[in-house]
């Protein structure tokens, strides 16, 4: 399990995204204190530093450059600035990655997984997945279940992942919706109720219907 | 100024001379002076006196002339004292004075102005960017406690984000700096960065999303058009019909520009409105009757923000069917500003 270290200021705010972090299956530690800021990041040990710009006593950038002599660990600076010079500052300080406030939550997940993917070398987002009953090939859109293949449509493969990903838990229309948005699908009810029609009938070739469950009124279930 | 307009001025002052000369040869009458002395008397001066006249109104005449001219080139008249020249005579050395203090006052208080509007840019920026973490945590509590309420809850937050974004876009389109960067990008880039944050409104109200041949390449500060594309796209929302919604965006490339299409089925726009849309605070027929919310900020800030970047900017409307919004990028590195 990846160890991600907040450096914010905002209590609440460090608090939520804590919560938020440790939801999404990552183990958290929270900076409190910002008096030795650099030397207590360095004692932490952790993968990736959520590293606000505006922080009492020293500056972001500042900390950023200084912990950039000594250390590799991935930084994504977080700020509520939006000027193009502050991006490029914080690049050139060796940030890795840049979110402005109010980040969007997803892509905030998005880029810490795409860093630790790089980084850690760590497969993330395989290129298979195995989920017991059939193997999601995401590199070529297919699922295959023992020799069999069936090729999945772009939005087929990105709903079916999603289900994947939070396997056993009720995903609602809305959500798979909003993820598929956010990956750039702009579908709407009816192609969303397509797309899971065709899913399943698909799944009915390898006899899987019944693995995607409708819960009435609250979404699907991938059991 | 023309000779019979200064001649006027200038008449009493001849009449006078006339009058004394005149007055002079008639009581030089009763000594039996040479006629030609008391012809001399009474011609001499006037003529002279109609010369200085001449002379006078050729040198004034020569300097209002350069000072219209002058006036005519600069941009900005108030800096005229500074190229007055040839101020050499009496009320044009005086005129020069005023106008320098003029000048000089006009500045002063033209800075004050401008100082007081880049401090309250300043506070505004300053502030936007306080307010955003307020509202970022509020957005990481509503993640955190998924439910009917916290979702509403969000839209409603989403709604603040977007008067935010319009209250910092505002100061930016009144400020005289440039503060916009032009970079290349490309359009389905910022079309679909723009829908991704209307995401949650969009989906909500069930419009179906047509986006497609969006390859286009253009060269803009890409920030201030998904500002310009959330105002449209918001609009597009705001002014739909009930069924049936949809929204379609797409580009198409002409010798000179590139043009971007808006295109909703919403209620329309009425043609006696339509010349009016980008006024400020002008809410028209649509304002009155659909929705107490409008502004009329949203589109008076696109035209102005288009204006900066050197853009166009077009709405065309068939009442209960269509509008259509056009924003015209110009092509290549030949910018227009």
């Amino acid at each position: 399990m990846s160890r991600i270290l907040i450096v914010e200021d905002d209590k609440k705010l460090r608090e939520e995204l804590g919560i938020f972090l440790k939801k999404n299956g990552y183990e958290i530690e929270i900076l409190e204190k910002f008096e030795d800021t650099i030397n207590d990041i360095l004692k932490t040990k952790t993968d990736l530093i959520l590293l606000d710009i505006n922080l009492p006593n020293l500056d972001g950038e500042y900390i950023c450059k200084e912990l950039r002599k000594v250390s590799n660990v991935p930084v994504i600076i977080i700020t509520s600035r939006e000027s193009e010079i502050d991006e490029i500052i914080s690049l050139n300080y060796g940030a890795d990655q840049y979110v402005t406030k109010p980040f969007n939550i997803h892509i905030l997940l998005a880029k810490i997984a795409s860093l630790l993917r790089r980084t850690k070398d760590l497969s993330y987002v395989q290129d298979k997945i195995d989920c017991k009953e059939f193997i999601l090939n995401i590199s070529q859109s297919k699922i295959e279940k023992d020799d069999i293949q069936i090729e999945l449509t772009k939005n087929e493969l990105k709903i079916l992942h999603f289900l994947v990903l939070n396997r056993g838990r009720i995903v609602s229309r809305d959500k798979i919706m909003s993820y598929l948005w956010d990956s750039e699908s702009f579908v709407d009810e009816n192609t969303l109720s397509v797309n899971i029609k065709r899913l399943r009938d698909k799944m009915e070739e390898i006899n899987l219907k019944s693995l995607i469950e409708t819960k009435r009124g609250q979404g699907y279930i991938l059991k | 100024m023309n000779f019979l307009n200064f001649l006027k001025e200038k008449v009493s002052y001849l009449l006078s001379i006339i009058f004394l000369q005149i007055t002079i040869a008639i009581f030089l009458m009763p000594y039996n002076v040479n006629k030609v002395i008391i012809m001399y008397i009474i011609f001499v001066p006037i003529i002279i006196t109609i010369i200085m006249i001449f002379l006078e109104y050729k040198k004034k005449k020569s300097f209002y002339d350069n000072v219209d001219a002058k006036l005519n080139e600069l941009d900005e008249k108030y800096l005229l004292s500074e190229v007055i020249d040839n101020t050499n005579f009496i009320e044009a050395e005086k005129l020069e004075e005023y106008v320098r203090d003029l000048g000089r006052s006009m500045i002063e208080n033209v800075n004050k102005y401008k100082f007081s509007q880049k401090e309250y840019k300043e506070y505004i920026e300053m502030w936007i960017h306080e307010i955003k973490i307020p509202i970022s945590v509020v957005k990481l509590i509503i993640e955190n406690n998924r439910n009917e309420v916290t979702k509403s809850i969000e839209e409603e937050i989403d709604k603040i984000e977007n008067f935010i974004e319009q209250a910092l876009f505002y100061a930016r389109s009144s400020n005289v700096e440039k503060d916009y960067s032009i970079k290349k990008s490309t359009l389905k880039d910022i079309v679909n960065e723009s829908i991704k944050r209307n995401k949650n409104i969009l989906i909500q109200s069930d419009i179906n999303i047509n986006v497609h041949d969006l390859d286009n390449i253009v060269y803009t500060d890409s920030k201030w058009i998904i500002f310009i594309l959330n105002q449209i796209i918001q609009n597009c929302i705001k002014y739909s019909k009930d069924i049936n919604k949809q929204i379609e965006i797409y580009s198409k490339e002409f010798n000179q520009r590139i043009e971007l299409y808006i295109i909703d089925n919403g209620i329309g726009i009425d043609s006696s409105d339509l010349p009016r849309v980008f006024d400020k605070g002008f809410t028209g027929k649509n304002g009155r009757i659909i929705s107490k919310k409008s502004t009329g900020i949203g589109l008076y800030l696109c035209k102005k923000l288009c204006d900066k970047l050197g853009m166009g900017i077009e709405i065309t409307s068939k009442i209960n069917e269509t509008t259509c919004a056009i924003l015209k990028f110009p092509k290549g590195t030949h910018l227009s500003f």
